[in-house]
This record gives C-alpha cells, structure tokens and sequence, in this order.
C-alpha cells in the first residue's frame, strides 16, 4: 500500500507547477501516492490551507515566496502564507522554493519560518527536488547549497549581523545611498547610521568610508 | 569783456612763450643780438655828422632787421623808434608807412598802448596836409587811452603821452575855429600833465588857452593864460623864447581890445630881449610889424612906416613869405590912411598873390576887402565878390570841419558800441557753445551709464538664464534618468518573475521527464537542461544589473561634472582621477551652489589647460563637517602668485565662492610643482544666520 501524501503547490507560473508534477509524479509514484492541489496567489493557497485544516491537513506545503498578495493585503508574500501555514497546519512540512538567493532573505526566512525545506530555483534540478523530497518526508530537513553556504559563514563569523544589519549591507553593495536606505530597511536614519558605525566597529575598521565597509563585508560573506 | 579776457589769454600766451624761450637760450641771445644792432643802427643814425644819405641807410639796416622780430610790443617799440629818426630826417613818407605797419601790428597783437601811440604818430603825420585824418587819428588815440583799464595799466605810464595827444586834438579844433570844445581839451591834457607833475607841456597848452580866451573875447583870462604860460618856463632853457612869445600873444591880446599902449609896453618889452631876436630873425620881423601895427592904429606915427620897412626887409631876406603876407597888408593900409591908393594897390596886391600861393585864405579875405576899398569902382566891385566868394566859401568849410569831425566821432563811438554789441553777442555764443558742449557731455555720460548698466543688467540676465538652462537640463536628465530606472526596474522584475519563473519550470519538466525516459539519450538532454540552468543564471544576472538602483538626481549632477571633465581632458588629451565622495548628498544642495561650483571648476580646468601643462588632474569632492570641500590639483609647472592674482578667471572663482560664504585657497604644492585650487563651501544655507 502506497502511502498516501497530500501536497499543495503555490506558485504563480503554471508553468513551475508543471515542472514540480513531472518531477515527483515520475519515479516516486512507486512509493508514495500523492495528491497535489494547487495554488496560484495568495488568497487561493490560504483558502486550501484553512480549508485542509478543517478537514485532511496537507502534509506537505510548496511554497513560493514572490506572490500576488491577497486582496485584502494581509498575506503579501510566501513568507507571510507560510507564517499561517505553520500555526494552521502545525504537522505540515513546508518547503520554500525560492528565486531569492540574497543573505538576509535566506537569513530572514530560516529565522521566521524555519522550514523543513529550503531550496533555491535556480540551483535546483530534478533530481535534487526529489532528493529534498524524499529527505523531507522521512522527517529530514533539506537545504539547497546555497543555503547551506550560508548557514556556513554564519558558523565561520564570530559573531552573527542581525537581518537588518544584513539589509543594511545588501541595500549599501546595491548602490543605495545612507540616507535613502529608510525606504528599504525600516528604521530611522539615525539608527541606520548608528548600525553601520556597529558594523564598522564590528569589523575593526571603524574609521572606513562605505566603500571599504562594503569590501570587508563581501570579504567576510555577509553579502 | 570778451577783448579782456582774449589780452588776458594772449598776455598768459605770451607768459608761455617765455617761459619756452627761457628753456631756448640761443633764441634769446638771438633776439638780443637783433635788438642791440637796431639801437646801434638807431645810433648811427643819429649822427648829424654823417650825411642824410648815411643816416638814412642805416634807418633801412635797422628797419630790415625789426622784420625778423617776433611779432611783440618790444617789436612795435623800435618800429616807433625808427619812425621817430625817420620824423627827425624830414621823411615823412617812411615815418608814416612804418607807423601804420605798427598800427596793424599792435591792433594785432591786442597791445592798447601802441595802438594809441601809433595813431598818435599818424596824426602828427596828417596834421599839417589832412587835418580830417589827423583829427581821426587823434580822436582815436584819445578813445583808446581814456578806455585803458586802469587795473592794467598804471596811468602815470601813459598820462604824458594822452596829455600830448589831446594837445595836438586841441590845436586842430582851434584850427576849425571849435573853440570851446578846444579849450575843454587843452584842460583835459592839463590835468593830464599835472597827474604826473609834469611841466614840461604846460606851457603849451596855457598859450593855446590864452589864445582861445582871446577868440572868445575873454581877454583879461587871456592875459592871464600867457603869463602863466611865462611861469611854467621860469628857470628852463625854453624861458626867453615863451617870454617873448607870450608877450607878443598879450601885445596882440591887448591889441583887439585896442588898448594900444599896453600892446606897445608888452612888444617893446619883447624887443629889449636883442640877444635872442638876433638869432631869430622871424620873430624879431613879426614883433617890428605887430609894434608897428599897433603904433598905426593908435595913431602915432612917428616911426611909421620905418617899422614896416625894417620888419618886411628881413622877412624878404629869410623869404618869410606868411610874414611878407601880413607885412605888405600893413603897408597897404597904411598908405590907404594916406590916401595913397596907387601905393596901397601895389602893397595890397602882393600880399594878395604870396596869401594865394600860399592859400593863406585868412589873410586873402583881409587884401580882398582892402583892394575892394581901393581899386576902382569896376575892378572894386570885382574885389568885393571875390571877397563875398571866398568868405562864403571859408564859413562853408568850417562848417564842413565841424559836421567831419562830429562824424568822426560818432562814427568811432558806433564802432566802439558795435565792438561792444559784438563782443556781447560773442559772449553769448560762447556761453552757448560752453552750455551745449557741457549739455552734451552731460547727455554723453548718462548715455553710457545706461550703457553700462544695460550690460550689466543684461550680464546678469544672461547668468540667470544660464543657470535657468542649466537647472532645466540637470532636470531633463533627471527625469530621462528616471524614467530609464523605471524602465530597467520593470524589466528587470519581468525578467525575474517571468521569464526566469516559466524557464524554471519548462527545465524542471524537461528534468522530470528525462529522469523517467530511458531512451539512450539522458545524458544529452541533461547538457542541454544544464545549458537552460546556465541561461537562467544569466538572465538573473542581467535583471540583477538592471535592477540595482542608481539615484537619479545625485547621479545627474555628478554624471554631468563628470562628463564636463571627461570631455574637457579628452579634448587636451589629458588624464583625470575623479572622485566623489558619497556622503554628499547632492539632492539637496541647491542649485545656485551646484552652477557654482560647476562653473568653478570649468574655470580651473580652463586655468590648468592654458597655463599649467600638466599630464594630470585630480578632482575630488569630499564631505567633511557639513563643507563641501572641492580640490583640483594638478601636476603641471604651477603658478606666479603674484602675477596671477589679478587674472579675472581666479576673480570669478574668488566670487563665486563669496557669494557661497565659502572660502577658497590657490596653494602652489612646492613638492610636485604643480598647483592645488582649494574651495570649501557650506552644503546647507545657515539657517540659524537668520535669526
């Protein structure tokens, strides 16, 4: 009897979904029987989920992090989904499958969310997914490379920045100003500027412009 | 007033011209050399013991000389002086051409003195052939020297000459029988003579006094004139010769009052003076005849007519022909008293042709009555027409001297007021003239004023729309800019939620798929699935790229420096280091500074390209305490600070950076040579300042 596995997949392009199918229907059909629901925005997928949790819980949760919001604007993004997914479905393994390979998305994400599976789109082939598949069902967590390096540099560092700290950084190497980094990271100029001198400091080049700020943070892998 | 001031000028012109001859010696010894041959030519002239020939020739050496003097009053002076010699020798022709030559001089030069003085010589000319010239020359010489402005001149200088001038005035209007405006005259050179304490002249105008006193039958003042006239020659080498001749005046006086014996006491009075009559033949004659005269009328005739004869035989023997005219008229009248007609005829007679040749018609008038009275009755008759002819004839011309001089003067006071009307209206030209040229001037200056500030203002406008233009474009590229970044960012998500999203999944599929086929041809399928990972990493990285934000205005502005210095070192294939220091936050920096300093540094560059010839610019912007603070250091052969800091390109800079209350350093870096512009300005306004 093969075990039964219920999956929801959302993901706005079609197209992904097609690929997600043919991968796992392909070999695994042997050992699992799964049945896949699909999602295409926001408001769809939170609608299976509560509906899933009244009745069958998913086991299973594909989750895309770049999403039409929701119409009323409370769930915005993947993250958010999955944030509800968690507390709805508390046994559901939920598996991020991402274009975003920056530092402190991967960063903030693991921290809020923590998910069984972390795979980035563009490092994946086939194989690999069924290989995270089959680890996360089995109770194991799987993490795409670039991922995992992450999670390295965070080991090699002394210390660890904070999300924002890592914004910070990532708005800075994208050739945002100091002053309009208000607009990406949400905190006052002030605390901005208090956080890169932290940062400096951090790196023991406190009197650096943020030229060479930027250079020792690419250097130490927080960007 | 306008003659004034053009002899003030003229004085002040020649003030000039000495000064200038002072610098000129050889001019100076020359003119002195001229002068001192005309006095010694003078000199020799004087000579009574060389001929008249001589003396005249040397007149001509010193005449020819005087024409090669400057044209002066010293000039005018020897002109008179040679004319004086030529009066001496009896040339009257010369004396007269050389004093109108000093007429036309002075009236030339504007010199008063000598004008008068020249018509005074000119009259002295006239005075025996044209007494009408004479009296106008007098006349003016009286009008110029009562006109002199006595501020100028010190009267004392030429009261003597006025004095002789109104003498000889006088003595031509008792001529035309004008007797009281004669005696005015001779009182006016009088006082004249006495301003100066000079007597010299007195003598002369008493006896014409005393004359005119008897014309106007004021005979005991006449009396009284010649002895005054007596007076003024006591103890001088003139006393005996006036003596006589006053008392022959008073004789004659006394005579037309009839007082017979009291004209015979002042005659024989003469006579007794035999040293001196024996010299002079002429008056000795006329003091025999008057005495004889005088005896003839009172009836003594104990010495009649031995008198007469004796009178007339030495007359006859200095050809005396005035005295023969009144001579043989006594004689006739005697011998008519005697009823003696044929004698008195003869007498008559001859006196009648010596008063013809003579034109002597005074005493003409007297023989003309005297034959009418005895000729006979056809030739008396004839007599006494030629007698009412000739009388007519002299009141006519009298009355003709008078109306001729009347005109004269009127005619030189028409002048004088002519002059006058002239000069006014010279004046007022002038004054014209004057008020137009400063009226133009004034007009000219406020032209160009406008002129200058229309520049300015113009200048001005030009630097506002210039800046206007500026901020237009800095705006254009903002918006272009933006509108770019809105483009690339829309791509660049297309690109990434799109594209990357369907290619992901078309790969996945194909991925799936072949894992399950088992056809002999996984392997290729893979390189081709690897190739599709390998074009999403790509397109990732590109959307990467399009989407990293660049901000639009500071970049604009920056861009734009950076465009200006990138073309300007290209254009003088020089090389550049550019740096901006990121902290600036450009976006609120007005725009005012941002022209400023643009400018600035346009003229920098300018600076370094024409005079440094440097390999290198480096330009930085930097933020430090709220100043932006902007270097250009060159490495070319630097800058003379001293020279350059008058060049208007590192004016505008200085200005440009006051007008930002910033301050600027021109350092010439002694190490490398080269040259460092320093300017620091304030990034924000002070606001504080305000309150």
């Amino acid at each position: 009897m093969k075990k039964k596995l219920k999956v929801l997949m959302i993901d706005d392009h079609p197209m992904i979904i097609e690929g997600y199918k043919n991968t796992l229907l392909g070999e695994n059909q042997k050992e699992y029987q799964i049945k896949i629901d699909i999602a295409s925005n926001c408001d769809d997928a939170y609608a299976e989920i509560v509906k899933s949790s009244e009745s069958t819980p998913f086991d299973m949760l594909f989750i895309d992090i770049k999403l039409p919001p929701s119409k009323d604007g409370t769930i915005t993004s993947g993250e958010d989904l999955a944030k509800h997914a968690k507390e709805l479905l508390p046994k559901a393994k939920i598996i991020i499958l991402t274009m975003h390979r920056e530092d402190h998305r991967i960063h903030n994400i693991l921290k809020n969310i923590n998910p069984a599976g972390f795979l980035i789109k563009s490092d994946l082939t086939s194989s690999e997914l069924l290989l995270a598949f089959n680890n996360i069902v089995k109770g194991k967590a799987y993490y795409s490379a670039t991922v995992n390096d992450h999670f390295r540099k965070m080991m090699t560092n002394k210390f660890s920045l904070d999300e924002k700290n890592l914004k910070i950084l990532y708005h800075l190497s994208r050739g945002v100003k100091t002053k309009n980094l208000p607009n990406y990271v949400s905190l006052s100029l002030s605390a901005i500027e208090k956080r890169k001198n932290q940062i400096k400091e951090m790196f023991s080049i406190a009197k650096a412009d943020d030229q060479m700020l930027l250079e020792e943070a690419r250097k130490r892998g927080f960007i | 007033m306008v003659s004034r001031l053009f002899t003030k000028l003229m004085s002040f012109y020649f003030f000039i011209i000495s000064i200038g001859c002072v610098q000129k010696e050889e001019v100076i010894e020359n003119d002195k050399l001229k002068s001192d041959l005309i006095d010694s030519y003078i000199l020799e002239s004087r000579d009574k013991n060389s001929s008249e020939e001589q003396r005249k020739e040397n007149l001509e050496k010193a005449y020819t000389i005087y024409s090669t003097l400057e044209d002066n009053s010293f000039k005018i002076n020897k002109i008179h002086e040679i004319s004086i010699e030529y009066y001496n020798l009896k040339d009257f022709e010369n004396y007269r051409d050389l004093n109108e030559k000093a007429l036309k001089l002075s009236a030339q030069i504007y010199d008063s003195l000598n004008t008068a003085r020249s018509h005074f010589f000119l009259g002295l000319y006239y005075r025996k052939s044209n007494l009408d010239k004479a009296f106008k020359n007098f006349h003016e010489a009286d009008k110029i020297y009562s006109s002199l402005d006595l501020h100028k001149y010190d009267p004392k200088e030429y009261a003597i000459d006025h004095g002789k001038v109104l003498v000889d005035l006088s003595q031509i209007l008792r001529r035309a029988k004008d007797y009281s405006e004669s005696e005015a005259t001779t009182i006016k050179a009088i006082k004249k003579f006495e301003s100066v304490g000079d007597s010299q002249y007195l003598p002369l105008c008493y006896t014409n006094l005393g004359i005119l006193a008897k014309y106007l039958e004021r005979y005991e003042e006449a009396v009284e004139y010649h002895l005054k006239a007596i007076e003024y020659t006591k103890g001088t080498n003139d006393e005996i010769s006036q003596t006589l001749a006053s008392y022959n005046n008073i004789g004659t006086v006394y005579k037309t009052q009839k007082k017979y014996d009291k004209a015979k006491d002042y005659y024989n009075k003469a006579l007794a003076y035999t040293d001196f009559l024996s010299k002079n033949p002429r008056r000795h004659a006329r003091l025999i005849d008057n005495l004889g005269y005088v005896n003839f009328l009172s009836k003594d005739l104990t010495n009649i007519p031995d008198l007469f004869y004796k009178a007339l035989k030495i007359r006859d023997s200095i050809r005396d022909k005035y005295g023969i005219a009144t001579n043989t008229m006594h004689l006739a009248e005697y011998y008519k008293s005697l009823q003696k007609d044929s004698i008195a005829r003869m007498y008559a007679e001859r006196s009648r042709d010596v008063s013809l040749e003579l034109q002597n018609n005074e005493e003409l008038l007297d023989t003309y009555l005297l034959l009418s009275e005895i000729s006979d009755s056809d030739t008396g008759l004839r007599y006494a027409n030629k007698y009412i002819a000739l009388n007519d004839s002299l009141i006519k011309e009298e009355r003709l001297f008078k109306d001729k001089f009347a005109r004269i003067k009127f005619e030189t006071e028409e002048i004088v007021e002519k002059n006058q009307q002239i000069s006014k209206e010279n004046e007022i030209l002038i004054i014209a003239i004057l008020g137009l040229t400063a009226l133009f001037l004034l007009g000219y200056i406020i032209f160009r004023q406008q002129q200058s500030n229309k520049e300015l203002l113009f200048a001005q406008s030009q630097q506002e729309s210039n800046e206007e233009i500026y901020r237009l474009l800095l705006n254009q590229q903002i918006k272009l800019e933006e509108g770019r970044q809105m483009e690339q960012q829309r791509m660049s998500e297309e690109l990434h939620d799109g594209v990357l999203g369907r290619l992901f999944g078309v790969r996945l599929s194909l991925d799936g798929i072949n894992q399950r086929a088992n056809d002999g041809f996984t392997e290729a399928r893979n390189k081709y699935i690897d190739e599709l990972k390998a074009i999403e990493k790509e397109i990732r990285l590109i959307s990467h790229d399009l989407g990293a934000e660049t901000l639009p205005s500071d970049v604009a502005y920056i861009d734009a420096v950076e465009n200006l210095i990138g073309d300007l070192c290209e254009a003088h294939k020089i090389s550049f280091e550019f740096n901006n220091d990121e902290g600036i936050d450009w976006e609120s920096v007005d725009d005012q500074k941002k022209v400023n300093l643009f400018r600035i540094l346009q003229e920098s560059m300018q600076n370094i390209f024409k005079h440094a010839s440097a390999d290198l610019i480096k330009i930085n912007f930097e933020y430090a305490d709220g100043n932006i603070n902007l270097t250009i250091l060159d490495d070319g052969v630097g800058f003379n600070s001293t020279k350059v800091k008058r060049g208007i390109g590192l004016k505008n800079i200085t200005s440009r950076v006051n007008q930002m209350n910033g301050q600027v350093q021109f350092i010439n870096d002694v190490d490398t040579g080269g040259t460092m512009v320093s300017v620091s300005v304030p990034a924000k306004a002070n606001v504080t300042e305000l309150y």
